[in-house]
């Protein structure tokens, strides 16, 4: 690797955790605001090191690991939850120039490695030995796998448009052309609705949160774990919806495209709107039933998805879209 | 049993560290100071809300007051909380259960007493059935009196939670929090929000009135009537009139007294209970057990159950009967025939004692397993020092 790909590797890394960070404060603010409360604003001005306190709150508690839990699966499953959040990040185009893993598959890889998160989960929700935490992954497992299949089907629509696998080359296309969500607009905006639908279910918010429904599961996967530990899970989830925001801006949205001044300017700002917009919907809305998220997504999201690619594949060849 | 709270204390290995090497205790005391202040300003409550205190505790998260401003959040698992507020009358079966909870919980970790059944059982101290205090069983770090206390007090109590924790980290002494003192009952002279007499604003010298305690004993002229309100085509006691005739002809009551159910023989009473079924009663409304103990006259030591059915649907009727029997016989079931018996006879199992012959599952219900005795009985001591808690 080149000097310059560590750095930019660097760079995105500390840029994802950063605002990944700041994110936990912005929820919090968020949520307040929507709930005509105030929100964190002792710790720190306007309450912004708040995530600090918390962040130095949890390395001190005592990590316990409950007797008959599977040791090693149990310590090694929070981290990489976070590892495989953080490994998405690599592969988005922050700028024409500024893409960690500027690869050529990036699209499918992308979706492998969303499903590659989902085994720590499982392995946390297992080595647990806890009714709850297991019941949370395996809710975490069947919804991941059935909302993998319309997530596949609407990241194909951008593919197809674009021509490339590249996100690099997508964002470029756009560049050149529209953002998919301008135009064409028929195509563009209801395959990016079903991407974010399907994104929120992989990352497990609200309204697809059954696999830790505090009603039902107490804490879901992360019932037994405490301090630290409690810690990555906590932040994975935050990394997944931030670094989901980012794929689907990179797709939808125009990525690092802009009128004006830096590409990752416009990325973040993108980026951190739709993120926004993500807990706008989580502290808006209530939780699906199991059996209605599966009715979701296999009656209807698939459906729509699988319409969505065979009029992309059409439209290519009709003039306009040439 | 005595247990040494210092040997099963967490310390993490970063405090060890700290104290074990020399100098290093001096060079890291900016760091402390951080940690201090990370540790009190992310206190995650874990909400053990029993009763109406719990409801003021979710004010307290809402808007006006919102204890998110300092960082507390609730956690649904006691894994990730810092402090356990418990708020709520603690009941004899649920403390070993809030116990076990806070046991789940890592180090370091804090309890709030929260309200006076918290603090203290408040007027249910000496039912047989409270816990008096949760300071019995738990070591309460910050109590917040009031009942119950209201949001503001809880956000004090955190507060005041803060500051203890920076005053233990910072080495200085911290003395256990002395429970608050126990206020004699007052009774209320105001009027209740329910009452048709109450104004909507009171005058000045209503609320005046208000502070002035009326001494115990002397209630005042309260009219009270006593007299059941009256059903049209019923008896006074709700059994509708037309069963009557089906009583007295096929069941064998003699009479049907005008201020209580009729006396049912307790070999008949299934069949009553199907033939009143068939007749439209479906829902069963209650089971009620009373103890009798014996008198000096040679009456024997008795069970008396009611029971109470109704129609469904608009104009309801009710019909009810009691079944009397020696405290040495048991009453047959209706669970058979009413499903929704099942729990209830159970609970007069429980509480009164009394058998049901045929029933299905015939355990306690509300009382812990290895409870003695059935508190509902008149014989029943009521000074009973039950203490399975501790």
């Amino acid at each position: 690797m080149t000097l310059f790909a560590w750095l930019s590797s660097i760079l995105v890394a500390v840029i994802v955790l950063t605002v990944t960070a700041f994110g936990l404060w912005w929820e919090r603010k968020l949520a307040g605001r929507m709930q005509s409360r105030l929100g964190p604003t002792i710790v720190g001005p306007i309450g912004l090191f708040q995530p600090i306190a918390d962040l130095l709150k949890l390395v001190q508690k005592e990590p316990i690991i409950p007797q008959r839990a599977d040791r090693a699966l149990f310590w090694l499953a929070p981290p990489l939850t976070t590892l495989f959040a953080l490994l998405v990040a690599a592969l988005v185009p922050f700028g024409p120039k500024l893409a960690p893993a500027n690869i050529d598959v990036g699209v499918p890889l992308i979706i492998a490695l969303g499903g590659l998160a989902l085994i720590p989960v499982w392995m946390a929700g297992w080595a647990s030995h806890n009714k709850y935490a297991l019941l949370g992954a395996m809710r975490a497992v069947a919804q991941s796998v059935s909302y993998g299949v319309p997530l596949v089907l609407t990241a194909l629509v951008p593919v197809i448009l674009a021509g490339s696998m590249n996100l690099n080359s997508i964002v470029a296309w756009q560049h050149r052309h529209h953002w998919l969500v301008v135009w064409p607009v028929f195509l563009g905006l209801p395959a990016f609705i079903l991407f974010i639908l399907a994104m929120l279910a992989e990352a497990n918010r609200i309204p697809f949160d059954i696999p830790e429904a505090e009603s039902e599961l107490v804490a879901g996967v992360s019932t037994e774990y405490t301090g630290m530990h409690f810690g990555f899970i906590y932040l994975a989830e935050y990394v997944h919806t931030l670094v989901g925001s980012a794929v689907a801006s990179t797709l939808f949205l125009g990525g690092w495209d802009g009128p004006f001044g830096p590409s990752v300017l416009w990325m973040v700002l993108k980026t951190c709107l739709l993120f926004s917009v993500l807990y706008w919907l989580r502290w808006s809305l209530v939780r699906l039933r199991a059996d209605q998220l599966m009715a979701l997504a296999w009656k209807w999201l698939v459906p729509a998805g699988l319409a969505l690619v065979l009029l992309a594949a059409v439209w290519t060849q009709t003039p306009w879209g040439r | 049993m005595a247990v040494n709270e210092d040997a099963l204390a967490y310390h993490h290995p970063l405090y060890d560290l700290m104290l074990n090497v020399p100098g290093l205790a001096v060079g890291l005391a900016p760091v402390d100071r951080l940690l201090t202040w990370g540790l009190k300003n992310s206190l995650w409550v874990f909400p053990m809300a029993t009763s109406c205190c719990g409801i003021e505790y979710m004010a307290a998260s809402a808007s006006r007051v919102d204890i998110d401003r300092m960082g507390t959040i609730p956690r649904a698992s006691p894994r990730q909380a810092d402090v356990m507020l418990v708020a709520g009358t603690i009941t004899v079966k649920m403390a070993p259960r809030v116990k076990r909870l806070w046991d789940q919980m890592p180090e370091p970790k804090w309890c709030i007493a929260m309200g006076s059944c918290a603090i203290s059982g408040d007027f249910y101290r000496n039912l047989y059935s409270v816990v008096p205090g949760i300071d019995t069983f738990l070591p309460v770090d910050v109590y917040v009196p009031g009942c119950p206390p209201n949001p503001e007090a809880v956000m004090h109590g955190l507060l005041r939670l803060q500051e203890k924790v920076e005053a233990a980290r910072a080495g200085h002494p911290v003395n256990a929090e002395p429970p608050p003192e126990l206020f004699g009952a007052i009774s209320p002279s105001l009027p209740r929000l329910t009452d048709q007499n109450r104004p909507p604003e009171l005058s000045e010298e209503q609320v005046q009135a208000s502070l002035t305690v009326v001494p115990e004993g002397d209630p005042g002229e309260v009219p009270v009537d006593l007299t059941p309100p009256s059903i049209p085509g019923a008896l006074p006691d709700g059994v509708s009139t037309e069963l009557a005739p089906l009583l007295k002809d096929r069941f064998g009551v003699a009479e049907i007294p005008a201020d209580a159910p009729p006396l049912v023989p307790a070999e008949r009473h299934v069949e009553l209970a199907a033939t009143l079924k068939a007749l439209g009663y479906r829902q069963l409304v209650f089971v009620a057990a009373s103890h009798h103990p014996a008198k000096k006259d040679g009456e024997a030591e008795a069970f008396e159950v009611a029971y109470a059915l109704r129609t469904v649907g608009a104009g309801s009727k009710v019909a009810s009967w009691r079944v009397r029997v020696p405290a040495t016989e048991s009453v047959p079931t209706l669970t058979p025939t009413f499903a929704g018996a099942d729990w209830q006879e159970r609970e007069q199992f429980d509480l009164v004692g009394v058998r049901f012959s045929g029933h299905p599952d015939l355990r306690r219900v509300m009382l812990p397993e290895n409870w003695e005795g059935h508190p509902l009985r008149r014989d029943y001591p009521a000074d009973h020092a039950a203490a399975p808690w501790r």
